[in-house]
């Protein structure tokens, strides 16, 4: 019944809000428009802002040092929930149940233990740091912790339904990335989707200034 | 051929009939003869099989045995070293266990009552020092959060039989119980990491040194009188090194038993059990003290870990070498975002 409700109704209700409020966010960015560069511009601005947008996959050199922690525990986490997300078996089948209707080969079972320790450490090691470096905590906002808790709590109870031995556990997982999909689109969850929009109007802005961003 | 009579077709019916009762008798009652003359004293073992399968049990060398299976312990028929093990689990480990850290519960909260909270006899000077810093705090709440994860589910793992099915009935225990199996076994390999992260951030300072088994012997000053102690007390090194090795002992042995590919056998296996029940144990009541005066039983214990400063004389009560140190390092108050000590006032008089 709890199953049936978390993987009917308000899957489609979840996802319905998800599809709509990330298309919602995406407009608004856009339709925001540019302010207009009176300048010449010294050089072209999509060049600067596609090379912006793979460049940024790493930091600066100059700050490669300091930011050494956040770019392991980053890439950890993000790679991580990357190949769990898409890659494990049962998500495969759902996807291909639910969503699309194929799949794909998933990982095996070693590769899906490698990549939940590496998005649980990372996850952990970020959201710690958030609260314990004294920057990090005054620039974080309830918006920060809410997103990353619930992260923390899909992938948890997404393990604890491994081996879905019980109908509970999956529909407590299910019930929580429901909730994590409604909450999304409201929160700087987005940055999964505006960070190419960020980067880019970062490196188009600089590349018309001359400035090799 | 002529047409068999009726009464000779009633006759052979009434023999098939008689045959077939014979038979069933013979099949329920057979079985029975040995118990019959073991009854009468015919014979002194009524089932011969149980000898073979005493001595395949309790064999002392294992026999050659060859099977068709290939895999570690296939040509094992009966591992009679794993009831050891389960009387070993159910009769030793789990009460024992169970009275360990029911007791160190009893003792700390005994303590409490006794002792109190230890207060900062001097008050809050309001000057902070700065303790840990962020790389060492983070390295602590990670094997924290690690370590309670791991905890909690092992210890559901452990007793939840006993503590949890009275409360949640066979159904709810078995969602729990397969739910902390597979956190206990996905967050395991995590564990390491942690291990690792304690020992880069916390080996230093934490080597022996004389005033240690001086501080060791007024008992850290809970039993009166000052005791001094450097960065980090006897009581602190202990449970760092306990950490270490007890961290050690609960990773070679869980990561035995959460991948068993790598050839081990039972024995390995049960060894492995022995070992991380015990260390693991012994670790989480070590964590009950260490949790305790860190929190309520100490003041100004917790802020070192949070904020990665204490105050002033939080540090000359408790760490008074160490603070000497900083002192004379020019580093007493110079913690980012707070005022450096005033020059005309002493640490005590400044603030509350």
């Amino acid at each position: 019944m709890f199953l049936d409700f978390v993987e009917g109704p308000l899957w489609y209700a979840a996802a319905a809000v998800f599809l709509v409020g990330v298309a919602w966010r995406l407009a608004a960015i856009a339709r925001a428009g540019l302010k207009e560069d009176l300048s010449v511009p010294r050089t072209a601005g999509a060049p600067g802002a596609v090379a912006t947008v793979f460049r940024r996959f790493l930091p600066h050199r100059e700050f490669m040092r300091p930011a050494a922690f956040q770019m392991v525990a980053g890439y950890a986490f993000h790679i991580g929930l990357f190949v769990l997300v898409l890659f494990a078996a049962p998500h495969v089948e759902f996807i291909e149940q639910r969503i699309l209707g194929f799949g794909w080969t998933p990982a095996p079972h070693w590769v899906f233990l490698l990549a939940a320790n590496f998005a649980f450490a990372g996850l952990l090691l970020l959201w710690l740091r958030r609260m314990l470096d004294p920057v990090l905590r005054r620039i974080s906002t309830l918006d920060d912790h809410i997103g990353t808790g619930l992260t923390f709590v899909v992938m948890f109870t997404g393990c604890m339904a491994l081996f879905e031995s019980h109908d509970f556990l999956r529909a407590l997982h299910m019930l929580f990335v429901d909730l994590l999909l409604i909450y999304f689109p409201f929160s700087r969850l987005m940055h999964a989707f505006t960070f190419i929009l960020s980067r880019g109007f970062t490196g188009a802005t600089m590349a018309r200034k001359g400035v090799s961003a | 051929m002529g047409k068999k009579s009726p009464e000779a077709a009633g006759r052979r019916r009434r023999m098939m009939y008689r045959a077939l009762a014979l038979m069933l008798a013979a099949v329920l009652l057979l079985p029975l003869v040995p118990y019959a003359v073991a009854y009468v004293g015919g014979i002194t073992n009524p089932n011969p099989g149980a000898d073979l399968w005493r001595q395949v049990r309790q064999r002392e060398t294992p026999p050659e045995v060859r099977t068709q299976v290939r895999g570690v312990d296939t040509g094992v028929l009966i591992n009679a070293r794993g009831e050891s093990w389960r009387q070993f689990r159910m009769e030793q480990l789990i009460p024992w266990s169970g009275w360990f850290l029911g007791g160190m519960l009893v003792a700390i909260a005994l303590f409490y009552l006794l002792r109190g909270r230890i207060r900062i006899d001097k008050g809050r000077s309001g000057i902070l020092v700065q303790r840990f810093t962020v790389n060492q705090r983070l390295a602590h709440w990670f094997m924290a959060v690690v370590f309670t994860i791991l905890g909690l589910t092992g210890l559901v793992l452990l007793y939840g039989r006993f503590v949890l099915i009275p409360l949640l009935g066979p159904e709810g225990f078995s969602v729990t119980a397969a739910a902390c199996k597979e956190i206990h076994n996905l967050f395991g390999p995590i564990f390491p990491l942690a291990v690792l992260l304690i020992l880069f951030y916390f080996v230093r300072g934490n080597g022996f040194r004389g005033v240690d088994f001086k501080w060791l012997a007024k008992g850290g000053g809970l039993l009166g009188g000052h005791a001094s102690a450097g960065h980090f007390n006897m009581g602190q090194k202990l449970w760092f090194w306990g950490t270490l090795l007890f961290g050690l002992s609960l990773v070679v042995s869980g990561l035995i038993l959460d991948f068993p590919v790598f050839g081990q056998g039972r024995p390995v296996m049960e060894w492995a059990h022995f070992s991380h029940g015990i260390a693991a144990v012994l670790f989480i009541g070590g964590a009950f003290a260490h949790s305790y005066i860190g929190t309520l039983g100490m003041e100004g214990a917790l802020e070192a870990m949070t904020h990665g400063t204490v105050d002033a004389n939080w540090a000359k009560e408790h760490h008074d070498l160490w603070y000497a140190q900083m002192e004379a390092e020019g580093k007493v108050g110079a913690v980012p975002g707070q005022e450096a000590p005033a020059s005309s006032g002493s640490p005590e008089t400044a603030g509350g």
